[in-house]
């Protein structure tokens, strides 16, 4: 404890690319290639993926940017500075409901895709309270140790993901991703908007700014921790286009899982690889949740800051595992998951970019 | 939480029982005075004259001035006190070469100054002092008249020889291992490290015991802030007995509540030296042969010295061979119950219908039979341990027996079951510390309940929690999954391969040693 000295309680720069990278990479990725594949229909949707990753890399460097302006100030500080007090209550609030909302998106999403894969009869309650419980206990503990576990699980994850690729490239024809540049740019667009949700995540540069060593270095992290999603989703939607064809992607609900399905590992000593894949997937999803819950505690903290985390970590996650059970089949659950990424781009993209353009007109920086 | 709870405690060093002892008598007997005969009378009343204490009284000179000498039987070594001090004694009377003094004081500065051939030798006029000095080994010569005391070291017991480390076996490397008496222990190190850097800084722990501790570093290579962080710990401690270094190891871990050892210990003089050039510290205490090394990190727990001993290729697949044999140890029992439970589709179906071919009549759901199975493993291992050698391979073919054949065809639990335990014990074995397969085999159990309730899902799950614990838990301040997170990519050369010697040019950066390099890297 007292030993261990300031510099490794903070984060460097290629840690905060890690952990950018981890909390992007979720659920989204296991679903994207199907809104892609139905709103471009082709294999033109890489230009989507492109279009999108280009702008998420533009917002998460004026983020990054906001961030940087108020070294070692929490979320709530700087936008109090910036816009008042009750404007950052508000605003801090706001964002509390969103990254809440966030958390029970993802663990009913666990419950979904594991009662689908997994289990037969074990209800999805209770597959989602345990993980809610295994996300407690990391968030209760101290936060660096948190943070610690994405450089853990993110290339045990990576691997994995390589391996699916490596297996399914026989299965690839040609045939599927032709023709090329059939899609209009409206379906483009539209596309990249789909994508785009699934980038949703790099927002975390805000909060945790304030743990880096040196957050001039954020915008470059926002770069870093963009590229591995950005490269991982190009081939991913190379990969399930080539193998199933647009068509067969647009029906399915998991792509990416069922391209984990087509793998043979020669030899036989595994069947039904999907299955383990998205077990070991499990652990990018709870490293995402994990963020987002203590993202929701940091922020809770900073507004009341004599409330102990373990209560606030108690006092959430009840609402947490109600709100995940409200939809009720998976159509609800989709419709839940785009309301509250709308809700989040108003949220943490809109208004800290406002946010940063009233600091920029006011000359507002930190004192430090 | 540790921290707290040691920083109420009271941070002065507090005396010793025999000088709380004597001042709570507060008697006037109980100090030294000018009287040879009162001094003796008071000795054996404060030791209550045990049949072990040796008392030789003599005279010197021609004034016939009487001295006694006090020592303890057994802990002095009465040889030395013959040839040494009685001997040169008598011996200068004898020859009378010297005018014998008649004043006391003046006698007690003869032997000591001219006389007794002994290096170590001190005065001293503090009853507690000298008593301390007499139940260690030390022997106290009386003067009549004089209230100086001249304390001679003396201590010679019985120890045992030097043996190869039974807990640590190796194929190449140094055959010797600590005893219990901490002066070889230091000797050994010693030989190790000719380096005037090496320090051992003693102190003396226990109210009853008065166990000599030792801190062993090399001075321009640990990193200050561990060095105050141990001293501090090891300055709380206020206990009456340190019977084993354990009672150390568990004062000053981080955190009580985790099944990891936080503190490393060995008896292997070889690893400790290895560690001290790291940069880490080691703790030896008087009267055991384990020495703590601090602070380690999970890597450390699966490294054994024989990964540098042998070319690298050899120790980097050996260390690949152990952190399999972690994962196996660990998770064989709970994959059986996952996969033979919940998801039979994993695996391939021929093999699946044979497994189930083989648990066909057996009575009980795959997590009874994977309990009942590996309880009977940890039962035969604590049953091996305690018997004497020869009886202790009885109880290896009797378990033998008993789970491999008679269980079986018992129908109690199938075939495979006992392939994946006996797997699951081979895997432990190979675990180089043993406190870590310990830790192991608790968190088996964990992961097996959670396969029982949720299957492979159960499993990561497990695996996650674990993770997290681990992430969480630091040895003295420093991250217990070094290398890894936080990242140290330097130090990944020596964590899960070996790299060749030539390439490890410098001392582990998680330990922010203050002397970096390990080797002359050119330049200047």
């Amino acid at each position: 404890m007292s030993a261990q000295t300031l510099a490794e309680k903070m984060i460097s720069k290629n840690h905060m690319g890690i952990n950018i990278a981890s909390v992007t990479i979720g659920v989204g990725i296991l679903t994207f290639p199907r809104s892609l594949a139905k709103a471009t229909g082709a294999f033109d949707g890489w230009i989507s993926v492109v279009i999108s990753g280009l702008c998420a890399c533009l917002i998460g460097w004026l983020l990054a940017k906001l961030a940087a302006r108020f070294p070692r100030k929490t979320f709530f500080e700087y936008s109090s500075i910036i816009a008042s007090k009750p404007i950052a209550y508000i605003l801090t609030f706001l964002v509390c409901i969103y990254t809440m909302l966030f958390v029970s998106f993802e663990i009913r999403a666990i419950g979904n895709i594991a009662k689908q894969y997994l289990f037969y009869n074990t209800p999805v309650e209770m597959i989602t309270l345990s993980f809610l419980l295994i996300v407690q206990y990391s968030v209760v503990g101290s936060r660096i140790a948190m943070l610690r576990l994405n450089l853990l699980f993110l290339p045990v994850v990576l691997v994995v993901m390589f391996i699916v690729l490596l297996f399914t490239t026989q299965l690839f024809e040609i045939e599927n991703i032709r023709p090329f540049f059939s899609s209009d740019w409206r379906s483009l667009l539209a596309g990249s908007k789909d994508v785009g949700l699934s980038y949703s995540g790099f927002e975390i540069i805000l909060f945790y700014t304030m743990l880096m060593k040196n957050p001039q270095e954020g915008t470059r992290a926002v770069t870093l921790g963009l590229s591995i999603p950005f490269l991982l989703y190009m081939t991913i939607y190379m990969f399930v286009i080539g193998v199933f064809s647009a068509d067969v992607a647009t029906n399915l609900t998991y792509p990416t899982i069922e391209l984990a399905k087509e793998v043979e590992i020669p030899g036989g000593f595994f069947e039904r690889v999907e299955s383990i894949f998205f077990t070991i997937w499990i652990m990018t999803i709870f490293n995402t949740c994990a963020m987002w819950l203590d993202i929701t505690v940091l922020n809770l903290s900073s507004m009341f800051f004599n409330v102990h985390k373990t209560v606030w970590v108690l006092i959430l996650s009840p609402v947490i595992y109600f709100v995940a059970m409200l939809p009720q089949n998976l159509v609800d659950f989709f419709t839940f998951a785009d309301s509250v990424t709308y809700f989040g781009i108003a949220v943490v993209y809109l208004c800290p970019i406002l946010l940063l353009i009233i600091a920029i007109l006011r000359g507002v920086k930190s004192n430090e | 939480m540790m921290r707290r709870f040691l920083s109420q405690r009271r941070q002065k060093k507090t005396p010793s029982l025999i000088a709380q002892r004597l001042q709570q008598r507060n008697d006037p007997t109980l100090t030294l005075s000018t009287s040879l005969q009162q001094n003796m009378e008071t000795f054996k009343t404060v030791l209550g004259s045990p049949h072990d204490l040796l008392i030789r009284s003599f005279t010197i000179g021609n004034t016939k001035h009487s001295c006694a000498v006090i020592a303890i039987d057994g802990l002095a070594n009465c040889d030395m006190l013959d040839t040494q001090v009685l001997g040169q004694i008598q011996l200068m009377i004898s020859t009378a070469s010297k005018v014998v003094p008649t004043e006391p004081d003046e006698i007690v500065g003869m032997l000591y100054e001219e006389v007794l051939s002994v290096v170590e030798i001190s005065k001293a006029t503090d009853l507690t002092k000298i008593l301390e000095g007499i139940l260690s080994g030390d022997t106290a010569i009386f003067v009549d008249g004089s209230t100086e005391v001249i304390i001679v070291d003396s201590k010679g017991w019985k120890t045992r020889a030097i043996e190869e480390p039974v807990s640590e076996g190796l194929v190449r490397g140094p055959r010797d291992g600590f005893t219990e008496s901490i002066r070889d222990n230091t000797v050994h190190i010693r030989r190790r490290i000719k380096d005037p850097n090496l320090r051992f800084e003693g102190s003396i722990i226990g109210r009853r015991s008065r166990t000599d501790v030792i801190i062993a570093y090399i001075e321009n290579i640990v990193d200050p802030e561990l060095l105050d962080e141990v001293r501090r710990r090891i300055s709380t401690i206020d206990v009456d007995e340190i019977e084993e270094s354990g009672f150390i190891e568990q004062w000053i871990e981080d955190d009580f509540l985790s099944p990891f050892p936080q503190i490393h210990n060995t008896e292997r003089p070889d690893k400790v030296s290895g560690a001290l050039f790291q940069g880490r510290i080691a703790i030896l205490v008087d009267s055991t042969p384990m020495v703590l090394i601090l602070p380690v990190t999970i890597g450390l727990l699966l490294h054994s010295p024989e990964d540098y001993y042998e070319r690298w290729i050899v120790g980097s697949l050996a260390r690949l061979l152990r952190y399999l044999a972690a994962f196996l140890a660990v998770y064989s029992p709970a994959f059986y119950i996952a996969l033979v439970t919940f998801h039979p589709g994993l695996i391939p179906s021929d093999l699946a219908f044979s497994i189930a071919a083989t648990r066909d009549g057996v009575p009980f759901p795959a997590f009874v039979e994977a309990i009942m199975m590996v309880t009977t493993m940890e039962l035969l291992q604590e049953a091996g341990l305690r018997l004497p050698k020869p009886i202790g391979q009885t109880i290896g073919i009797v378990g033998g027996l008993v789970i491999g054949d008679a269980a079986v065809s018992a129908g109690i639990v199938s075939p495979v079951m006992v392939i994946v335990v006996a797997l699951t014990a081979i895997a432990s074995f190979a675990i180089p510390s043993y406190h870590l397969a310990i830790a192991f085999r608790m968190i088996r159990f964990f992961a097996m309940l959670m396969a029982a309730i949720f299957g492979i899902y159960g499993v990561v799950l497990s695996l996650i929690a674990i993770m997290i614990h681990l992430s969480n838990l630091t040895s003295i301040g420093y991250p217990y999954l070094a290398p890894l997170a936080p990242h140290m990519p330097k130090d990944w050369k020596d964590m899960i391969l070996r790299a060749p010697v030539t390439f490890l040019k410098t001392r582990p950066d998680a330990l922010h040693t203050k002397d970096e390099n390990r080797m002359n890297t050119g330049g200047s």
